[in-house]
């Protein structure tokens, strides 16, 4: 069941993954994408962490996919593809990935790790948030605000002042 | 002047049905019949008290009360019955439909009209039932230039999220579909689809309307997303569990209303957006949009859209009750089944005639309370959420957005703090005092 469950995974998370590059509308492709990031959330449910696999699903599929919806739908297409496609291109890229892949799985099978074996129990997230909030708090504080101030960067950058300045009205 | 129907004759009506029940019954008998028969070879029966049990025995059984109880006892407990019927999707579409009559009904008398009236002699009592038909017999109708797969997924997907919302809510004590540990985080994943959907569907209808309804559907529930999500983050500080039925066990003596107001009105206000109501209703704004993103939606389509909206405001309200008012809990009201009927059985005549019915009771005792009280709580959440619909204007989208991200994130902030003063002054909370 569980290799049945992990081979559906692995080919909807490969097979969307393919569709969200080579598709020619921009919305079915980022519909497949989303179909990648939910394939992904489904690994993590097979490995036991339902509580990754949520949040996988509640930010990346509920979120940064509508985050990627919105921007296909509201920006010109020319803007976002000027480059022309190439077949070079295409090759180039298939087989840097490759490379990328051989690379990354013999580090893997050199490392050792297939061959561990351990009976420590999963480190569960309520300890894992326990530490953030009594040892670690200095760098929960950090953290936080290095987000913060990038988001405040962030909206500082994209604003934009054009039209008329102040439209809402205040009696 | 023009007929809908120039051609219409009863006679033919009546040709037409007849001619459908002829071709139901031969297609049943010749088909039918032997795929079932066919099908029954190859199925392993359940062996009951050293008896294999098939169909006919199951329907045998059902005729004799002290053999069918135990056998209803059993099937109530099934998943499938769970999924189905009661916390699941016919209790919820049930609700939702006595929403949609009572919503009516109440913005009607609020604005000193009748309402529906005419249909069903009471009070207009089948109104729903002959919308359900008229919307069933409608044709439906897909834009010429419609992305056509994603027009037919949406209402679909649209109707089954919001399904997949109500499986999560507890209504009785072990009365869920899907207890799961993470059910918070559950419902988060799910509302975070909504979105997806509601633009993806007025993307595909290619039209300007639903197009603009989408964009502000979506602008309104990102937004509202955060602070819905901050506004229950109290209640976790608290109660140290995502599990939606654990959270209700733990306001036993209590309901978190009362020591988080300000997550409450959050969460409500919230709500409100997140369910596209007045006056948060911008992405259906009838008289700027035609009906936004439901514009193009025709015949059944737009009921399953509708089906889904309405099951989604069931469970949201069912989710404030869970989280805030208490769920289940609440005083005995219902009277506990008679003790010596499942001992002695019910004696008919005195001395002589003694029935004994195995399998009573049927429903325990806490669960008929627990539901009773649940129910009470839902549909005054309800109601609560359709009053402004007859009381307030609609607000413009800048406004709207201004109250997501600066009022309501920073009042759900507030919740946070006071939780963490109550988490950290040991009054509540794991080893507090209460």
């Amino acid at each position: 069941m569980v290799d049945a469950l992990f081979l559906g995974f692995a080919v909807l998370t490969i097979v969307s993954a393919i569709a969200a590059l080579e598709m020619r509308s921009l919305i079915y492709g980022s519909i497949a994408l989303m179909g990648t990031l939910g394939g992904i959330a489904g690994f993590f449910i097979l490995l036991d962490s339902p509580f990754v696999a949520l949040f996988q699903i509640a930010v990346y599929v509920g979120s940064i996919a509508v985050l990627i919806l919105f921007t296909v739908m509201l920006v010109k297409r020319e803007l976002i593809f000027k480059m022309k496609e190439d077949r070079k291109r295409r090759y180039a890229g298939i087989g840097l990935m490759l490379i990328m892949m051989v690379a990354l799985g013999s580090l893997l099978f050199s490392s050792g790790l297939p061959s561990i074996t351990t009976d420590e129990p999963p480190v569960d997230y309520k300890e894992i948030g326990k530490d953030f909030l009594t040892y670690y708090w200095p760098a929960l504080i950090v953290m936080g605000l290095v987000l913060a101030g990038s988001i405040t960067g962030a909206i500082a950058l994209a604003r934009r002042v054009d039209g008329v300045e102040d439209e809402q009205r205040t009696d | 002047m023009s007929v809908i129907a120039p051609k219409f004759r009863l006679g033919y009506l009546i040709k037409g049905v007849i001619d459908n029940i002829f071709w139901i019954i031969l297609l049943v008998t010749l088909i039918g019949i032997p795929i079932v028969q066919i099908v029954l070879i190859y199925i392993d029966f359940p062996i009951i008290d050293g008896e294999i049990w098939n169909p006919f025995r199951v329907l045998d059984a059902l005729t004799h009360p002290e053999r069918a109880l135990p056998l209803v006892v059993s099937f109530m407990q099934s998943d499938l019955f769970k999924v189905v019927a009661f916390p699941g999707f016919g209790f919820a579409a049930l609700i939702a439909a006595a929403t949609i009559f009572i919503e009516r009904k109440m913005l009607a008398k609020l604005q000193l009209r009748v309402g529906p009236f005419y249909c069903g002699k009471v009070e207009g009592i089948l109104q729903l039932m002959a919308d359900g038909l008229k919307l069933i017999s409608k044709e439906i109708i897909i834009p010429a230039k419609a992305d056509k797969p994603i027009f037919w997924a949406a209402p679909v997907l649209f109707a089954a999220t919001a399904g997949a919302f109500v499986a999560l809510i507890p209504v009785a004590p072990g009365w869920v579909v899907a207890d799961i540990d993470l059910g918070l985080l559950a419902v988060f994943a799910v509302i975070g689809f909504f979105p997806i959907i509601t633009i993806l569907s007025a993307w595909s209808s290619n039209s300007k309307f639903p197009f603009i309804g989408g964009i502000r559907a979506l602008h309104q529930m990102v937004s509202f997303e955060i602070p819905l999500i901050l506004s229950v983050l109290g209640i976790v500080m608290l109660t140290g569990t995502l599990n939606l039925a654990e959270i209700v066990q733990s306001q036993a003596n209590f309901p978190w209303i009362i020591f988080m107001p300000v997550g409450a009105v959050v969460f409500f206000i919230t709500i409100l957006a997140e369910l596209e109501r007045i006056p948060f209703d911008l992405p259906e704004a009838e008289s700027e949009i035609v009906a936004g993103w439901l514009t193009e939606f025709s015949g059944m389509m737009y009921g399953l859209v509708q089906l889904g909206t309405y099951l989604k405001l069931y469970a949201f309200a069912g989710l404030f009750v869970v989280l805030f008012l208490g769920g289940w809990n609440g005083p005995d009201i219902v009277p506990p089944f008679p003790a010596e009927i499942v001992t002695d059985g019910i004696t008919i005549l005195p001395g002589a005639l003694t029935v004994e019915i195995p399998g009573l009771p049927l429903l325990a005792h806490e669960m008929i309370n627990g539901t009773i009280w649940f129910m009470l709580k839902t549909i005054g959440v309800i109601l609560v959420i359709l009053l402004p619909r007859g009381v307030f204007p609609r607000i413009r989208i800048d406004m709207l957005l201004h109250i997501g991200w600066y009022k309501l994130i920073a009042l759900s902030f507030v919740n946070i703090f006071i939780a963490l003063a109550l988490v950290y002054g040991g009054v509540i909370g794991p080893g507090g005092i209460l």
